[in-house]
């Protein structure tokens, strides 16, 4: 299989590069669900968000000639679809499992029908990297973690931000003990479907800000299917992140290396089909959950313990 | 002062899901009418032709119905999970390694007789499916992985290896090099009912009519019942839950496989990744739709084909993106769940300072 491996210092580099850069797709996407998942909320659509938010961002990207405004618009674009799944699954009470799956199909609907024949070329619209003055100059570490695009900063500065909001604060308190006891929370006087109906819109956000990136920077244009199951990715990193954001962006590191080594196989000279490591984040996904709920198996599970579950005041 | 809100009706208005469904179609059709006024498509015509190129005509009424039993199938599928409230996800997955299974048959045995080939290559199609859901199946059943999350990473995976297929070890030798497996072989083709109708139709209505007697009237279908609406009475009745909930995403996942032979054999003449084009995501709906029941999904199944078929045929005349029809099943199922909140709950106004205790 391995022929004759060609490590050069520069493609090592270039690979963890673009591990970051991938990391940082999953990584948006991820941490929007954990907030949805966090107030009880399991939100499947993040797929359809995500490519709603790929076309939507990219096109205002074109026409403003602006990634910012693309990046808006495409958060704006997740948010609003993500608005759908709250109303169905949180307002009025539906499986979130049918809603989310739905919200993907029409995600991707919409993504083909607002993009149809959009194929400008968008070269001086998209995001550039910045070099973090000082600090770029790190040998190996400065090229790997201090240039990237604005995107990348940004989502480690959300990961901290939510990080400290489901912690430190008292909406974050409120969220968390809607997604682990609604009645509870309901009854310390935090509005549940109010939290629950945030915390998607947050995640929708989220999803479609990573849609957008992938369009104005990880890709430069707008194609059909574009986001190939990266979304689903999301949603399982959550699982593998045990709801926390910090693991969650270990998680999404490692899935965007194997993302990242795809395109990269030839330049190692390794001799392996390109469709088959495609695989290997999905295959690693299934291996890492059977092998979690071993090590798992007499501890409780990190899971919100509401998740799934609609919440109505009359029922309680 | 008072104020709405939503009380559970103690017995769901009779009759309430069909009644949403046709609301969620009414929902869907007037929403899709809005969002192609926006990007300046015609929707009248494009409903027109949508209706003419489905139902609306017998010339096509065959294509409607072949595309109707992937759906159907794939809904039955995800309603077999259910009776043990497991979420089949993967449907699409167990669809296309189906196929897989029936393509390898077909590429062993090339010159067996049509009838023996078809029916050794469906088998090995439900098979392949049971195969596809038998990782997720042991994960959820021994160590409790949700299967949401496996069957979905597994159509991933099956998506990927068709192509691999398609560009290595199948690639056809005869296909100017395109990435396309070699065709299946001649004789593996389901005959025709009428018109272009394959006998698909008929597999199809026979797996359904069998899971219904299975889960009826057979012990195991009605131990599957209890376990299903009670773990309790379950354990007490002596009843393995992690044999049930293997046993129902094996069948699950060989009636999804099932289909994915039927379309190898019956619509297409070889393997590739559209071969499940969203049928075992759309099969989610239509079970949805469907509440579960399996002899509601035949018409549920039928009016999705009619969807999609409907929705191929507006790119070429009308220029209208087919992704209208994607929307449209989504919004179905919207309007549908919007709908259907007033089958099991009412409205009623209340002072404003409701007890809350």
């Amino acid at each position: 299989m391995i022929l004759a491996l060609t490590f050069s210092e520069a493609s090592v580099i270039g690979l963890l590069v673009a591990a970051v850069q991938f990391g940082t797709l999953l990584y948006l996407a991820a941490l929007g669900e954990t907030v949805a998942e966090k107030s009880g909320v399991l939100n499947l659509g993040v797929e359809g968000m995500m490519a709603t938010g790929a076309a939507v961002g990219f096109i205002v990207a074109v026409e403003t000639g602006s990634p910012w405004a693309g990046l808006l618009a495409g958060a704006a674009a997740g948010a609003l679809l993500s608005l759908v799944h709250a109303i169905a699954a949180v307002g009025l009470g539906a499986d979130q499992v049918v809603s989310g799956l739905a919200l993907t199909i029409l995600g991707l609907g919409l993504a083909d029908f607002v993009g149809d024949g959009y194929t400008d070329d968008a070269r001086r619209s998209m995001f550039r990297d910045v070099e973090l003055p000082g600090l770029d100059g790190i040998p190996w570490i400065g090229e790997i973690v201090f240039r990237h695009s604005p995107v990348t900063y940004g989502a480690v500065l959300s990961g901290i931000v939510v990080w400290f909001v489901l912690n430190r604060t008292d909406v974050g308190l409120g969220l968390r003990a809607a997604g682990e006891s609604a009645a509870t929370a309901d009854a310390a006087g935090h509005s549940v479907l109010r939290l629950r109906a945030a915390a998607v819109m947050v995640g929708g956000a989220f999803a479609g800000a990573s849609g957008a990136y992938l369009t104005t920077y990880l890709v430069g244009s707008w194609s059909q299917n574009l986001t190939a199951g990266r979304g689903w990715i999301a949603v399982a990193l959550v699982i593998f992140g045990a709801w926390r954001p910090g693991r969650v962006a270990l998680g999404a590191i490692l899935f965007g290396f194997t993302l990242a080594l795809k395109s990269r196989l030839s330049v190692f000279g390794i001799d392996f089909s390109p469709i088959l490591l495609d695989m290997t984040p999905y295959l690693l996904t299934v291996v890492v959950l059977v092998v979690i709920s071993i090590r798992a198996r007499d501890k409780p599970s990190p899971a919100p313990a509401a998740i799934g579950i609609p919440y109505r005041r009359e029922e309680r | 002062m008072k104020r709405l809100v939503l009380a559970r009706r103690e017995i769901p208005t009779r009759g309430g899901q069909p009644v949403a469904f046709l609301f969620g179609l009414a929902f869907a059709l007037l929403v899709g009418a809005i969002l192609m006024q926006i990007s300046g498509d015609p929707a009248i015509d494009v409903y027109h032709r949508m209706w003419e190129r489905s139902l609306g005509s017998t010339d096509t009424w065959s294509v409607t119905f072949n595309r109707a039993v992937p759906l159907a199938l794939a809904g039955l599928a995800v309603s077999i999970a259910a009776t043990m409230g497991l979420w089949n996800i993967g449907a699409e997955g167990q669809i296309l390694f189906g196929a897989t299974a029936a393509t390898l048959v077909g590429r062993l045995f090339p010159d067996w007789p049509g009838p023996v080939l078809i029916t050794t290559m469906l088998i090995a199609a439900a098979i392949g499916g049971a195969l596809w859901a038998l990782g997720p199946g042991l994960a959820k059943a021994e160590l409790g992985v949700s299967e949401i999350i496996t069957t979905l990473m597994l159509t991933e995976v099956a998506i990927r290896l068709i192509t691999y297929l398609e560009q290595g070890p199948w690639k056809d030798p005869e296909g100017f090099g395109f990435p396309t497996v070699t065709e299946r072989p001649p004789q593996a083709e389901l005959g025709d009912l009428w018109d272009r109708t394959h006998i698909g139709v008929l597999l199809a209505f026979a797996t359904i009519g069998a899971f219904a007697w299975f889960i009826n009237r057979s012990v195991w279908g009605y131990e599957l019942r209890i376990a299903g609406s009670s773990r309790h009475t379950a354990a007490y009745a002596g009843i393995s839950m992690r044999r049930k909930v293997l046993g129902v995403l094996l069948l699950s996942g060989a009636v999804a496989g099932f289909a994915g032979g039927i379309e190898l054999t019956g619509t297409a003449v070889r393997l590739n990744a559209q071969i499940s084009n969203g049928y075992g995501f759309a099969g989610i709906i239509v079970a949805a739709l469907a509440l579960m029941r399996p002899s509601a999904i035949p018409l549920v199944a039928l009016a999705f084909g009619a969807v999609q078929v409907g929705g191929q045929s507006i790119q070429t005349s009308l220029g209208v993106s087919p992704a209208v029809s994607t929307i449209l099943q989504a919004l179905i199922l919207f309007g549908a769940i919007g709908a259907a909140v007033f089958s099991n709950y009412r409205v009623v106004a209340v002072d404003r300072q409701v007890p809350t205790g």
